[in-house]
């Protein structure tokens, strides 16, 4: 059996992979801007990545609004209950 | 027609999709590895992968298209590595060059820059000012003329290359042009220079980039601009507009641009943007009338009054929440 990371693992990465901040050191409380550097066009791009690897139909305007870890989670899991149905 | 738009999901590549999708035309869709494809993916257009750097991949993204409109020409983040941003933009260049002659493209537009316009010996420029040199203004002007140079040089397959002024207009991700619009609206004071820019909608450029691509004999270059203005009093009506403060004086250009260097050399050492960026600066600084004759006349291109950029402008920049609630412009500067 293959075990799927879990949401909170995938977003970590993606987010380590745009900010180059250690994975280990990123908290779900971190704001991406503020405590990550990541500016307003790569907040889009980990939303458009996010939405990308779990096939997402995201607005901007939500992707606008996620501000922290924790919220790009949250966007991501109710993406997902949505589409389960 | 089948068509290859490379920076599909940047300003000027969105409005170019919407206006490819309108003519009945399905494009593909250039992506790179980074990016924001978030509104490509609501407009269900076909995705390929097209790093610019690499080759194979862009000829493989280009297999079966006539047409490549490439509109992902480097556009350095700050002006501080001229050395970087050339050796970058000219790669990036020649690799799709090469790709779109291997898959047997017809057609490239290749979109360029209205800071390759030299100033004219009088009045406004046209397509005839060119500089016969780098223009030495700085990093993005010297990389948007080598650029131009080697597209032009190119006679593999057609070239055609549009010179486009300042765009405004819907999806403007990255808050280009807009930023010192933006700064105003919100009653910021942006420090600036005085100059003239050359305005255009976003819009009507993604006009001219469609008809370059269809017309039997287009112009080899064109340049783009809805209309001739001087920032600093265009700021102040704004201003007024938006009923903040107005602004204050423009900068002299040398103050400019020892404030947009220092500004880039934060922004180096700190992160995030620089308050004043140094091209925009050079921009407004070197900026020359630009008389559009060619561009009506080859391709029939009506640009949409200044009013309509703007109103779009500011109902983008509320929907990013860039502008707070509070004055629409509604009545904006003629």
């Amino acid at each position: 059996m293959t075990l799927t990371p879990s949401l909170e693992t995938r977003i970590i990465h993606m987010i380590s992979q745009l900010s180059a901040v250690r994975p280990a050191e990123i908290g779900m409380q971190d704001r991406l801007r503020e405590d990550l550097g990541l500016d307003s066009v790569c907040s889009m791009e980990l939303i458009s990545m996010l939405a990308e690897e779990l096939d997402l139909d995201v607005a901007l305007e939500e992707a606008m609004a996620v501000t922290t870890v924790s919220g790009a989670v949250e966007m991501a899991r109710r993406h997902v209950l949505a589409k389960a149905g | 027609m089948t068509a290859l738009v490379l920076g599909a999901g940047g300003f000027l590549g969105l409005n170019l999709v919407e206006e490819l999708l309108a003519a009945g035309v399905a494009p593909r869709c250039g992506r790179r590895g980074r990016g924001n494809v978030l509104v490509l993916r609501k407009l269900q257009v076909p995705l390929v992968r097209a790093e610019l750097d690499a080759p194979l991949e862009l000829e493989q993204a280009m297999d079966g298209c006539a047409t490549v409109f490439h509109l992902a020409g480097h556009y350095p983040r700050l002006s501080i590595d001229p050395t970087g941003a050339l050796a970058t933009g000219l790669g990036q260049l020649r690799n799709v060059l090469e790709a779109a002659a291997s898959a047997g493209v017809k057609r490239l537009v290749y979109v360029s820059s209205a800071a390759t316009a030299a100033p004219a010996p009088s009045g406004s420029s046209d397509e005839t000012d060119v500089y016969p040199a780098r223009p030495g203004h700085g990093a993005y002007h010297d990389l948007k003329w080598e650029m131009e140079r080697v597209a032009l040089a190119e006679d593999r397959f057609e070239v055609v290359v549009a010179c486009p002024g300042a765009c405004l207009g819907p999806w403007d991700l990255r808050v280009g042009t807009s930023a010192l619009l933006v700064a105003t609206a919100r009653g910021l004071d942006p420090p600036h220079p005085d100059g003239w820019i050359n305005l255009i909608d976003a819009r009507d450029v993604a006009t001219a980039l469609l008809r370059l691509s269809t017309l039997p004999s287009p112009p080899r270059r064109v340049l783009l601009s809805g209309g001739n203005h001087r920032l600093h009093p265009l700021l102040r009506e704004l201003a007024l507009h938006y009923g903040v403060a107005p602004p204050s004086p423009p900068l002299a250009a040398d103050r400019a641009i020892a404030l947009a260097d220092a500004e880039e050399a934060r922004a180096a050492r700190e992160g995030g943007r620089p308050a004043v960026a140094r091209e925009i600066v050079d921009l407004i600084v070197r900026g020359v009338p630009l008389d559009t004759r060619l561009a009506e006349d080859a391709l029939g291109l009506r640009c949409r009054p200044l009013a309509e950029t703007l109103s779009a402008t500011d109902a983008w920049a509320r929907r990013m929440r860039l502008i707070p609630d509070g004055p629409h412009l509604e009545a904006v500067p003629r």
